[in-house]
């Protein structure tokens, strides 16, 4: 997923450590879903929220639709700030490279994200439907279930999801650890 | 831009003043002393924090603390300030200001240039009305950079509502194709996008002329 240079949210960054965005950003961001907002019902209905996802993303029709429906977890039929923020969030982790960090800080309202039908346990399929989201790759996906899957149920309860979370994070700090070193050593020859 | 910083000034001490002429007269000497120190230990980052995120009644408590500092490091005379009566005499904008406005002395001061060289010539005896005038020439390019570098584009309306009308004109589409012309929704989408057209053509003349 790429978002379009030069559009209103390829401006906006988030905080590296806690993955949110600042409070002058969120200004911005709810001004701009002011002007989204057509029928002044502070939500956007699904095919406003297509063609906003569709003119800021590379995202395929069928992709925009699976993103809807996992925002709209009241299943209203229309998005509302909240969710708008959520998404922009986990658009602006995927464009900057901070999926790992944005799972680990935000484990929480991930899993719920990621838990469609709320039985409080997330199998596999649950993780594909939403790889083009937070990018964890296949590889990822049997380390993650063989490694964390301590009930032995092929899926994962919040506490397994937490620990996985926990481990990328460290993995991932350990590569850019490493990244740097290399980096510094290079830059001393 | 330069009137406003003096205005802001210039209300503030009227609010100050009001009832009490000693204080307000103390208060001055205190504005220019200050200019005259080239750095003070008052921490910015926090103070800034304060008077930003938690509105006025802290950014009356930070001036209670300069007020505090200033009043050790300087007279040491009056620790009693009039924040407790000035706090509800203030509307939060001017006391927000204000402390901003304090902000980028200290800042102008701690950092150098020309205002610590006016300041080394005259003192205290330099009135506040001048020094204002000296720090507004100041304030606005520290505002300027200060958008600079929080990463968003100066004509940030612009860009979203030339955004929002890009998305709108596609959504407006697929109304039309999916629900109609005439329904209520299709008309009132119409309606919005045509709103804002007007107002983007009217901001449009304003930059031409």
């Amino acid at each position: 997923m790429k978002l379009k240079q030069g559009s209103f949210l390829w401006y906006l960054y988030l905080d590296k450590l806690y993955c949110l965005l600042s409070v002058r950003n969120v200004k911005a961001l709810v001004q701009y879903f002011h002007l989204l907002d057509v029928h002044r019902k502070k939500t956007l209905n699904d095919v406003l929220f297509y063609h906003f996802l569709h003119h800021v993303t590379d995202l395929k029709r069928n992709q925009i639709t699976i993103v809807f429906n996992m925002l709209d977890w009241n299943a209203v039929g229309e998005i509302g700030f909240d969710q708008f923020y959520m998404l922009v969030c986990i658009l602006l982790a995927q464009e900057n490279h901070l999926e790992e960090q944005f799972i680990f800080r935000h484990s929480r309202p991930v899993f719920e994200l990621l838990d469609l039908d709320g039985e409080l346990k997330i199998g596999p399929s649950n993780f594909h439907m939403y790889n083009f989201l937070f990018n964890i790759k296949k590889q990822q996906l049997r380390d993650l279930y063989h490694d964390f899957d301590i009930t032995g149920d092929c899926r994962l309860n919040y506490k397994e999801f937490k620990l996985f979370t926990i481990f990328s994070m460290d993995k991932y700090q350990e590569s850019q650890k490493a990244v740097k070193e290399e980096k510094e050593s290079s830059a001393q020859k | 831009m330069e009137e406003k910083p003096f205005k802001a000034l210039a209300k503030s001490s009227g609010h100050r003043g009001s009832g009490k002429s000693s204080p307000h007269d103390i208060r001055n000497l205190w504005t220019t002393a200050t200019l005259s120190q080239p750095k003070l230990n008052v921490p910015l980052p926090t103070v800034r924090e304060d008077s930003e995120l938690e509105g006025s009644s802290v950014g009356g408590k930070t001036r209670w603390s300069y007020n505090q500092k200033a009043g050790h490091d300087s007279d040491g005379g009056w620790e009693e300030s009039d924040d407790g009566e000035d706090k509800d005499n203030f509307k939060p904008e001017e006391l927000d200001e204000h402390a901003l406005m304090e902000l980028e002395m200290r800042r102008g001061s701690s950092l150098g240039g020309p205002l610590e060289e006016d300041d080394s010539k005259t003192d205290s005896e330099k009135p506040s009305s001048v020094s204002s005038l000296n720090i507004s020439k100041h304030t606005p390019h520290r505002a300027y950079w200060v958008e600079q570098q929080s990463r968003l584009p100066l004509p940030l309306t612009e860009l979203m509502e030339n955004e929002a009308l890009e998305i709108l004109t596609k959504a407006l589409r697929s109304y039309r194709s999916e629900i109609g012309r005439d329904h209520f929704l299709t008309k009132q989408l119409q309606r919005y996008i045509e709103g804002l057209k007007r107002r983007r053509n009217k901001r449009l003349q304003v930059k031409v002329i």
